[in-house]
């Protein structure tokens, strides 16, 4: 009985979603089918046909049921595409170290695929479809131009479909190698999808290869336009990101969910994986950002001036309060993760001064270039500017704020690396100089740049970026390669405990995994947004009633619905995955009903029990 | 009583995006329409075209996205426009004010102002796409910046109707 409750539940609001679907297609037909009109078939039969350009979607337009049923689609896509990049790696280093955790690992990774992979497809064909509908005569230009594409995607969808399957259910069937060579073809077959789709949108930002009035004069220059190889690297980073953050999460739940001490440490490992992958990616992923936005600026400086200083500019104050949770949240997780070990960590002294680091750049990067105040006000400051904080709210500032914001997470990652360990090298001492020599040089060369950027001239201002992010980079890959190094052999003060962790660093992995999804959402919004007026910028004007921008505060809101619905719906896909480890239906003996009475797992009536 | 954990997840979600969606009502809201396509007929008066050539510099030219008119403090991304006019008339040999503004606003990287980037679009192309009517009526206005203005709808210059 306690049972069949829900699912009857479930049955019933199945019941009701088809219903509002199926009322809502009504809704769209019949309001895009005109009302016959009595005596007139001679009227009718000579009736021209005519091509709509625009069709409406009732209630919330069109742009907001195309922009929701993409942003759901990138999203799923986004995990589908990253979920196989790490479960491939972690698979590569059990097979590497024989460490079967590893292997179990990538399989739990690996689960929550399949599902995931018919919701993404299905929001597929409802964005498609609902491009054809709503959009028809600008989907059909896109087509014009990209038709070549589609079947190669087709193919490769078949393709994808076919390695995420035997992958999935050829875990342990195969030899390793083989199973390994699925997986890399699962990751390639994935990469090549995206890199396709996103010849299409990038396109619509920065066309290249047609006339201009849109006449297609190389495929191969619609294709590889402007931004569409920055926008290829930065999607890969971010899909990683945001997969790992995802695949936390769910570590997460079932951590708090855990009923054993066994369970809870898998689970606490598998967050931990989860977040390692995900914050591994999100570092560099402001260098892929600049050179995307830069790739924009060369494109169309009206463009890039819209971006960051005309109508989306205070988005980015938005963003920076969602990269600065990420990173508070990020190293607060690594710092409560200090607590696994056994012992006193002396290492654990540090936080605090890299909270103080990282609350600082966090507040420089949030701080906008003017901000909003009452006439009286900004005659009392002399201009919309403050005259102090003002001087925090340029790229100079924020640039220096967000590499030094890096460093300090990075730095996080390392204190956590070597908690219970003491390295045990005859050079040491040596190593340890020179990394805090690394550290601190580059962080000093950082905030020079960041105040000779005060100093100079516009031109010579926007190329300071670029030593300052590598110059960072170096730090990263210089420091890493010492410590791993120094590390080789080191000497244990205290085991990992794995299940040891405060129930709130959790909630935090959960948290994580909704400000990284907020952030794409985001992020999305304004990288289609910034073309305005154009469905394809400087090509194709955008004539219908959607065409004007609409203020942040409704974009929002927008996102924020997506994301609900996002999370509503992977709450879906994490239940279906954890029914493969649900025990078995047992039917009551001397019973002709199924009872839902269960036993343990692969519990026994012969029609039930696995093979 | 302990709260189940869907609840509480479904709790912080909500909290989370809750919160973010307050911080997108904290920042500014401003719709941007598509840009006006400007009455511009015979019989305009040189004072009607400054004015829609400030219209047209605040809206569908784009100009004061990149431009400042008048800023005193701080770094400039690109030149500031006030008393441009005067300056105008003998920043290149050879060309008065109005043949200057229409360079910089038909072929913008002819000349570039020496500290700045060469980084302005053709304004009669798309996506801004401004009629030479309309590059007319902005060449007035920025006329009053530190001079007066002398162009009319007759005015020709260099690059009307597709030339040079």
């Amino acid at each position: 009985m306690t049972q069949s409750v829900p699912r009857k539940l479930i049955i019933l609001l199945a019941l009701v979603a088809g219903l509002v679907t199926i009322a809502g297609t009504g809704r769209i037909l019949h309001a895009q089918t005109p009302a016959p009109q009595a005596g007139a078939p001679a009227q009718d039969q000579s009736k021209p046909y005519t091509e709509a350009e625009y069709r409406t979607f009732p209630k919330v337009g069109s742009r907001v049921a195309i922009w929701a049923v993409a942003q759901l689609h990138l999203l799923f896509a986004a995990f589908v595409l990253a979920v196989p990049i790490f479960a491939f790696i972690i698979e590569v280093i059990g097979y590497k170290t024989g460490d079967l955790r590893y292997d179990r690992l990538a399989y739990e990774f690996t689960k929550l695929l399949s599902v995931s992979f018919s919701l993404t497809a299905t929001f597929g064909a409802a964005l498609t479809f609902m491009l054809i509908v709503l959009y028809p005569k600008f989907t059909n230009y896109l087509m014009s131009v990209f038709s070549p594409t589609f079947l190669p995607y087709v193919l490769l969808f078949f393709a994808e479909a076919f390695f995420l399957y035997t992958y999935y259910y050829g875990w342990g069937k195969f030899h390793p190698l083989l199973h390994l060579g699925l997986g890399l073809g699962l990751n390639l077959v994935g990469t090549a999808i995206m890199f396709i789709a996103n010849a299409w949108l990038t396109f619509m930002m920065s066309p290249h290869g047609v006339s201009d009035a849109g006449a297609v004069l190389s495929l191969k220059d619609a294709i590889f336009n402007p931004t569409w190889m920055p926008i290829n690297v930065h999607r890969v980073i971010a899909n990683v990101a945001f997969g790992g953050s995802i695949a936390g999460a769910y570590a997460a739940f079932k951590f708090l969910q855990a009923e054993t001490d066994e369970e809870r440490a898998h689970y606490d490992w598998m967050g931990y994986i989860g977040n390692f992958v995900a914050i591994s990616a999100f570092l560099p992923l402001p260098f892929a950002g600049y050179w995307l936005a830069k790739e924009i600026y060369a494109f169309s400086q009206t463009l890039g001036l819209t971006m960051m200083g005309g109508a989306f500019s205070w988005l980015f104050i938005i963003q920076a309060v969602l990269i600065g949770n990420l990173f508070l949240a990020a190293n607060y997780y690594l710092w409560l993760g200090m607590g696994r070990v056994e012992g006193q960590q002396p290492l654990q002294k540090f936080i605090k001064y890299l909270l103080v680091a990282v609350t600082l750049c966090f507040m420089v990067w949030a701080t906008p270039r003017s901000i909003i105040a009452t006439v009286s006000e900004i005659r009392a400051m002399g201009g919309s500017a403050h005259p102090i904080l003002g001087y925090l709210g340029v790229m100079s500032a924020k640039n220096t704020a967000v590499n030094i914001l890096i460093l300090t997470t990075f730095m996080s990652f390392l204190l956590y690396r070597r908690t219970g360990k003491v390295a045990a090298v005859p050079w040491a001492k040596k190593g340890h100089t020179a990394q805090l020599a690394i550290f601190a040089l580059v962080a000093l060369f950082v905030i020079f740049l960041g105040v000779y950027g005060y100093f100079v001239e516009a031109t010579v201002r926007i190329k300071l970026s670029v030593p300052q992010v590598l110059s960072v980079l170096f730090a990263m890959i210089s420091i890493t390669a010492i410590d791993v190094f120094l590390f080789r052999g080191a000497r244990r003060t205290g085991e990992v405990r794995w299940g040891h962790i405060p129930p709130i660093s959790q909630y935090v992995l959960i948290f994580i995994a909704v400000t990284f999804t907020w952030l794409m959402g985001l992020m999305g919004y304004v990288r289609s947004g910034l073309r305005q007026h154009w469905h394809v910028y400087g090509v194709i004007r955008d004539r219908s009633v959607d065409a004007f921008t609409p203020t942040l505060g409704f974009a929002t809101k927008v996102v924020s619905v997506t994301v609900l619905l996002f999370f509503l719906l992977i709450g879906v896909v994490f239940w279906i995955s954890s029914l493969h480890d649900r025990p078995d239906f047992r039917r009551v003996k001397g019973s002709d009903d199924l009872s839902p009475e269960q036993t343990g797992a692969h519990g026994h009536d012969p029609r039930h029990a696995r093979v | 009583m302990r709260i189940p954990l869907i609840l509480r997840i479904g709790a912080l979600v909500l909290a989370t995006t809750g919160f973010y969606t307050y911080v997108g009502q904290m920042v500014p809201q401003k719709e941007v329409l598509p840009p006006r396509e400007s009455t511009i007929g015979p019989g305009m008066t040189t004072d009607d075209m400054v004015r829609i050539g400030r219209e047209i510099m605040e809206g569908k030219g784009l100009c004061l996205t990149c431009h400042t008119i008048g800023k005193t403090s701080g770094p400039l991304r690109f030149p500031d426009l006030a008393g441009v006019d005067s300056r105008a008339k003998t920043r290149v040999a050879g060309l008065n004010d109005v043949e200057y503004f229409a360079q910089s606003l038909y072929e913008p990287t002819a000349f570039v102002v020496p500290g700045f980037p060469p980084a302005m679009p053709p304004i009669n192309k798309p996506p801004i796409g401004l009629t030479d009517q309309e590059i007319l009526c902005v060449i007035a206005y920025l006329q009053t910046l530190g001079g007066t203005p002398t162009v009319t709808l007759e005015t020709k210059h260099h690059y009307y109707g597709g030339g040079k």
